[in-house]
């Protein structure tokens, strides 16, 4: 715990003081924080509960939607990101409701289905999206003088939610719901003999997921400030977001936060050896992962500390 | 033209494309029935056969199918080294790591015909591509009609296989209980490995005979025919190699009857909601066996 409470208030300091030393390169730096806090709110279903979804894009996009459409209106971000919250919320209950009676490869398929459905829904509900060409986030508010289209300001957004999302499973791996996501990631029929209802626990899971990668899907809509549905609803980024968190460590606290750092790293570095290509990477990643490490780079250190720390305590 | 005439030619087209679709879903289905892997990676393998055909004609200047003659061995010869390379080796790991590791195969093979062939859109140009045949007011394009007969020919020579041979008889036991084949002395490692070469095999073979249908492009196309053939396979029942016939033809006939009658900007959204539907009513398939629920 303490540990955890350690790591995040290294985060907040280094985040604090990076743009001062770096102002140049803070595009990648939101990228990172991005992903980092997508893979995290991810990780609370997949790792955690253990319920690989390949469709999170979904509330990238419905976050990203949300605030664009909300500020040609008029509402500002801070009053549409609480509505994406709520909006996933509800669209992951739905979803859940309906997909959670099935299980493992079952269910990552029915998430592919409903993913591809809503990017269907955006392109062609012109009146709503501005369909296929997608929309623009022309103005945003300037609160207290702060202009939001800047890469500074967005950088402390991005920030604030990667260490928020990863202060909410610190929370959650301490209290008793969070012990209900793992006992129903276990073993489903245990849990239900110990009194809980798997389903539920499941949807709690997807809804707090869902609330919290909206929110990063707000900002990324702020970052882009032009949203177009192939991209945003696109299978290659569910895919993205589950693999940092497995590459990085499923069901550990500071796994998906690595795999971030590696994987946005990795992409930069090999952005210009394979161009457009640069999935390629998180291919060979993977596999490596799966073979080698299947409990990804931050649970396998988690297990050798584990080991050594019982076997130290065994020998005195 | 007449209403009913109309719908001939929907349901013409809806069978055909069904066809397609449950040649693309056969290899999928087959992996899944023995190896109860779901195959990330069988979409891409779909792509990697069009591009076959599409250098091959490029280069050579033949016709894309001949390339058949080189496609196929190469296929299954390319989808048993995958499986003893990577799969073999996380047979007894959790269901999820062969998902995922198909998974950064299927990154791997497009990104890697992104790199070499470039990401352009490529076909073939070929007289008959265009060609039609008409039967009573019911047009039907000829490279449908062949890719039919490539589907009817493939399955028949999958049916062949699994139930005359004794190959295929230790492939039926190795489906139905890997241990008890074992004890009876089937090599169920070697089993596994002609079984994803076949189900390679079967995705090259969809991938020549479409391309003078359609355009290759290296990415995003080996997620929409994996996801095709996921609910061509689940529509027909999982692990069944006969429904699949039926699941593609279902899901061709929804698709077309669906955008000719409602909305057609939601062609797609259509087979995928029959799919959600069926997962959830009725998650043995249409017409599968296995009455266990998931």
């Amino acid at each position: 715990m303490t540990t955890h409470l350690v790591g995040l208030g290294v985060l907040v300091v280094v985040g604090a003081v990076y743009p001062l030393v770096f102002p140049g390169a803070l595009t990648i730096a939101i990228a990172v924080l991005l992903f980092a806090g997508w893979a995290t709110a991810w990780d609370v279903l997949g790792g955690w509960n253990g319920q690989v979804s390949l469709g999170h894009a979904s509330f990238v996009g419905l976050g990203a939607y949300v605030v664009a459409i909300g500020a040609s209106h008029g509402i500002a971000p801070w009053w549409a990101l609480p509505l994406a919250a709520v909006a996933a919320a509800v669209l992951a209950y739905g979803w859940g409701w309906t997909t959670f009676r099935l299980r493992g490869p079952y269910f990552s398929l029915s998430t592919i289905a409903v993913a591809e459905i809503l990017r269907l829904i955006a392109i062609n509900e012109g009146w709503l999206t501005g369909g296929a060409t997608g929309v623009f986030i022309a103005t945003l508010p300037e609160p207290f003088g702060i202009d939001l289209f800047s890469r500074t300001a967005q950088f402390y957004l991005a920030l604030a939610f990667a260490a928020g999302v990863i202060a909410t499973v610190i929370v959650v791996s301490r209290i008793r719901f969070g012990y209900q996501l793992r006992a129903v990631r276990e073993d489903e029929e245990a849990a239900m003999a110990a009194g809980l209802d798997p389903t539920g626990v499941k949807l709690r899971a997807f809804m707090l997921s869902a609330a919290l990668t909206a929110v990063g899907g707000g900002l990324y809509g702020m970052v882009l400030a032009f949203i177009e549905p192939h991209v945003i609803f696109s299978l290659l980024l569910s895919v993205q977001i589950a693999l940092t968190s497995i590459i990085g460590g499923r069901g550990t606290v500071w796994g998906p936060a690595v795999g971030a750092l590696i994987l946005v790293g990795a992409g930069e570095a090999f952005r210009t050896t394979f161009a457009q290509a640069n999935l390629l990477i998180y291919g060979v990643l993977i596999l490596a992962v799966v073979l080698f490490v299947p409990r990804g780079i931050v649970g396998e250190l988690v297990r050798r500390h584990v080991r050594r720390r019982y076997a130290r305590r065994a020998q005195s | 033209m007449t209403d009913w005439v109309i719908l001939l030619q929907n349901l013409a087209n809806g069978v055909l494309m069904g066809g397609v679709y449950a040649l693309v879903g056969v290899g999928l289905t087959l992996v899944f029935g023995v190896m109860r892997t779901i195959n990330f990676a069988h979409g891409d393998f779909v792509v990697l056969g069009m591009y076959a055909a599409v250098l091959f004609n490029a280069l050579l200047g033949f016709d894309p199918y001949l390339s058949l003659v080189i496609a196929v061995p190469v296929g299954f010869l390319t989808g048993m080294l995958v499986e003893r390379l990577v799969l073999a080796r996380i047979v007894d790991a959790p269901p999820e790591s062969a998902l995922l590791a198909t998974l950064g195969i299927s990154l791997i093979i497009g990104n890697a015909i992104l790199l070499t062939v470039g990401g352009e859109p490529r076909s073939v140009q070929v007289a008959y591509a265009s060609t039609t045949i008409s039967i009573g007011g019911v047009h039907v394009s000829m490279v449908l009609l062949v890719a039919g007969a490539a589907t009817v020919a493939a399955i028949a020579g999958l049916y062949a296989l699994l139930h005359r041979t004794e190959i295929g008889r230790a492939i039926r036991a190795t489906a139905e209980n890997r241990l008890g084949a074992e004890l009876v002395g089937i090599d169920t490692r070697a089993i596994h490995a002609i079984v994803f070469g076949l189900g390679t095999m079967l995705a090259v073979v969809a991938g020549v005979t479409l391309i003078p249908l359609l355009f290759a492009t290296p990415t995003n196309m080996g997620a929409v025919f994996t996801l095709k053939a996921f609910v061509v396979t689940v529509l027909g029942g999982l692990g069944s190699v006969g429904a699949a016939i039926a699941g593609g033809i279902v899901l061709g006939v929804v698709e077309v009857l669906g955008a000719s009658y409602l909305a057609s900007e939601y062609r797609e959204a259509y087979g995928l909601a029959a799919f959600l539907l069926i997962l959830l009513f009725r998650p043995e398939g249409l017409f599968g066996r296995t009455v266990k629920r998931v």
